[in-house]
């Protein structure tokens, strides 16, 4: 299998709180990683060091190969991001915001195909030329849905993703992340929501503060048998 | 490079879509419009003014033709015949006022003492003062610095408030191309606005293209700079938009307010200065006096200082004009000490307001301009100098007519010299002024570039 996504003993400390306790992971290709924990466990630390955003006290992120802190403009070619809330360019329309984050990714859209993303990802059309200032968290939250897929990157980073959605969109969504993996997409989606977890993931990891202490393999548990096990390490 | 074209066309979209931003520079653009008007009106009207002054001496000399057909003693002409030394304005004080609207820009002259006539227009007028001068000097010293500020006070800290940061750097590009594509777009808007206004300015007050073009232009730019320079330190600091906000306010206030009022504070401690009303007194007093005193006395006194006339007739009777001439030059002479202190005080007043004004930046560039239009204290003591010495060749032309006791006819108008002064740019203190200014923005830069390579940028 080809491994897109991979930590090796990554570790992260803010003075002398460990956020991250060397965390090894390795995600191939077409594979959707659900990361389930709660506020503070060091799901978004993770993500943050593979983004780059923070640099990790040892130990190595990498992406297709390329370790991040030593190329951190060159991975974001390959990799989206999602976070829990998208937040935009308020003064600019949902279509220029598009073409903002598609165009620096180095895709130059026609509008009729920068339409398509967004009404792909859920957005009314007619919403398509209004300002974000005027849009709901849900709305945004699907531009930036429409930002990620029209990247057409071979990872994709999401921070509680569905936060703000209705159950419709989130399903939709849900539809949508199958469809990218099925594509070849590596995805890394951290949440607190274990159904769509269950629903969507390949593999499911457990963590607590900082550690990543269980992944399982999402087709040998139902939900409930999930949330009892996660239920469990959380009260420990 | 086509990420950093991308970055420019979005930071105009963003710009073009926040009407704050918008009004702001228009505002700033009407200011500047308002102060290029105001500047070359005020021109204007000192030149119609100076224009009419010959009208004046023009009608006062057929006045005296039409009274004395026949010619009559020079004394008389000297008493009654009014004519002006005038400070004909340069091009350039139309874009920089600078103290031609508070010193007198003319001179009534006669034959009589000379300072009180000097210094008999020496009143202020305070509203002026108060008001200041909005010309165009003023809305770039002044103005253009809020401008900076209000695109500038948020430049990276709206970004992290409004959480487009970190989905902006999720994308294949650094920090530096976000900060250098922000900092281009809005030097583009303010330099573009300060130059084109700079440059309508020169074509309205119709100035010659020549050094003053590129200095002023150059002058314009490092300031604006010095001004992006101060706002990427507060940037650097990474604290909010409200925090840059009341830093970069305050920054503004002490460089344009607090200093300037403390330097001038300490230069009047410093460098007092005689009055011009003390010499006027004390010379007055002398010239009144004059009528006392023995005429034997006085004549003695000013052939002292005009041998040259010491065989010509003695005075006789009660009145004559070269006694009367003679007891005024000697208030002039009574006072010289005086009046030289009082222009070595202006000029060493405004030595010293060049030495401190490296403490603000504001106040260097408003000396600079004011030296480039020949609008400042410099100028003007040279327009005095230069009245001076008008008045002098006015005494030799006249002297001779009194002394020899020679008529002064109609025909002998023609030959009295007429006052010749337009002020000039100061050179040097432009010179001393751009190389501290280059030092300031160097200095501000070299503060930004230490930060940005040492700060780490907090994404969230």
């Amino acid at each position: 299998m080809n491994t897109v996504l991979e930590a090796k003993q990554l570790r992260k400390e803010y003075l002398s709180k460990v956020a991250l306790q060397g965390l090894d992971l390795q995600i191939n290709a077409g594979e959707i990683f659900c990361l389930l924990g709660q506020n503070g466990a060091g799901k978004s630390t993770t993500i943050n060091l593979f983004l780059g955003f923070i640099q990790p006290t040892s130990g190595a992120a990498f992406i297709n190969g390329l370790e991040v802190a030593a190329n951190v403009t060159k991975v974001k070619e390959f990799l989206a991001y999602i976070p829990e809330n998208v937040m935009l360019y308020p003064n600019l329309t949902g279509l220029e915001n598009l073409a903002l984050f598609s165009s620096l990714a180095g895709f130059d859209y026609k509008k009729d195909e920068l339409i398509y993303y967004l009404v792909q990802a859920g957005l009314p059309a007619e919403a398509a030329g209004r300002r974000i200032g005027g849009y709901s968290k849900g709305m945004r939250q699907k531009v930036g849905i429409a930002i990620a897929v029209a990247k057409h990157a071979s990872v994709l980073l999401l921070d509680e993703p569905t936060s703000g959605l209705d159950p419709k969109a989130s399903n939709e969504f849900s539809e949508l992340l199958l469809k990218l993996s099925d594509q070849g997409t590596a995805i890394f989606m951290a949440t607190h929501d274990i159904f769509r977890s269950k629903e969507v993931g390949s593999r499911i990891g457990i963590m607590r503060e900082g550690e990543l202490v269980d992944v399982l393999p999402a087709a040998t548990l139902n939900a409930n048998e999930l949330e009892s096990l996660y239920l469990n390490y959380m009260h420990v | 490079m086509k990420k950093f074209w991308i970055l420019l066309k979005f930071e105009w979209l963003n710009f073009r879509a926040d009407k704050g931003l918008l009004i702001l520079t228009m505002l700033t653009l009407m200011a500047g419009l308002y102060g290029i008007y105001y500047g070359t009106t005020e021109i204007q009207r000192q030149r119609e003014n100076i224009a009419a002054l010959k009208v004046l001496t023009e009608h006062n000399m057929e006045e005296l033709k039409a009274k004395y057909p026949d010619g009559t003693d020079a004394g008389d002409i000297g008493y009654y015949h009014s004519t002006f030394a005038v400070n004909n304005p340069d091009a350039w004080a139309g874009l920089s006022l600078g103290q031609r609207d508070v010193n007198p820009y003319y001179i009534k002259l006669r034959l009589l003492n000379l300072q009180s006539q000097l210094y008999d227009t020496e009143n202020i007028n305070p509203l002026k003062v108060l008001s200041g001068n909005f010309d165009l000097a003023f809305v770039l010293v002044y103005l253009f610095p809020l401008l900076i500020i209000g695109l500038c006070f948020n430049i990276l800290s709206v970004e992290k408030e409004q959480g487009t940061l970190p989905l902006l750097l999720s994308q294949p590009i650094g920090l530096p191309l976000i900060v250098s594509a922000k900092l281009t777009f809005r030097m583009m808007i303010v330099l573009g606005l300060a130059l084109l206004l700079s440059v309508v300015a020169m074509v309205w007050g119709q100035v010659l293209p020549d050094l003053r073009v590129a200095l002023w232009l150059s002058v314009v730019v490092l300031y604006c700079l010095f001004w992006f320079g101060v706002a990427f330190v507060v940037a650097a600091l990474q604290k909010n938009s409200a925090f840059n906000a009341v830093t970069l306010l305050g920054v503004w206030l002490l460089l344009t307010i607090i200093i300037p009022a403390l330097l001038n504070v300490y230069i009047a401690v410093k460098q007092p200065m005689p009055q011009a009303l003390e010499l006027t007194i004390k010379q007055r007093e002398v010239v009144h006096g004059g009528w006392d005193k023995p005429k034997r006395e006085t004549m003695d006194k000013f052939f002292a200082i005009y041998p040259e006339w010491t065989d010509t007739t003695e005075i006789q009777g009660r009145f004559a004009w070269r006694w009367y001439y003679a007891f005024h030059h000697l208030g002039d002479v009574a006072v010289a000490d005086l009046a030289r202190e009082y222009q070595e005080g202006l000029q060493a007043r405004h030595q010293l307001v060049e030495q401190l004004n490296a403490w603000s930046v504001p106040v260097n560039v408003q000396t600079i301009f004011n030296a480039m239009a020949g609008s400042d204290l410099p100028s003007y003591v040279g327009f005095l100098q230069s009245a001076t010495s008008y008045h002098d060749a006015l005494r030799d032309f006249y002297y001779p007519f009194l002394f020899n006791q020679v008529k002064f006819t109609n025909a002998d108008y023609a030959k009295e010299p007429r006052h010749r002064f337009t002020s000039s740019p100061d050179f040097a203190t432009v010179s001393a002024g751009l190389y501290k200014l280059g030092l300031s923005v160097l200095l501000v830069f070299v503060v930004v570039f230490f930060l940005f390579r040492n700060v780490k940028l907090k994404v969230r």
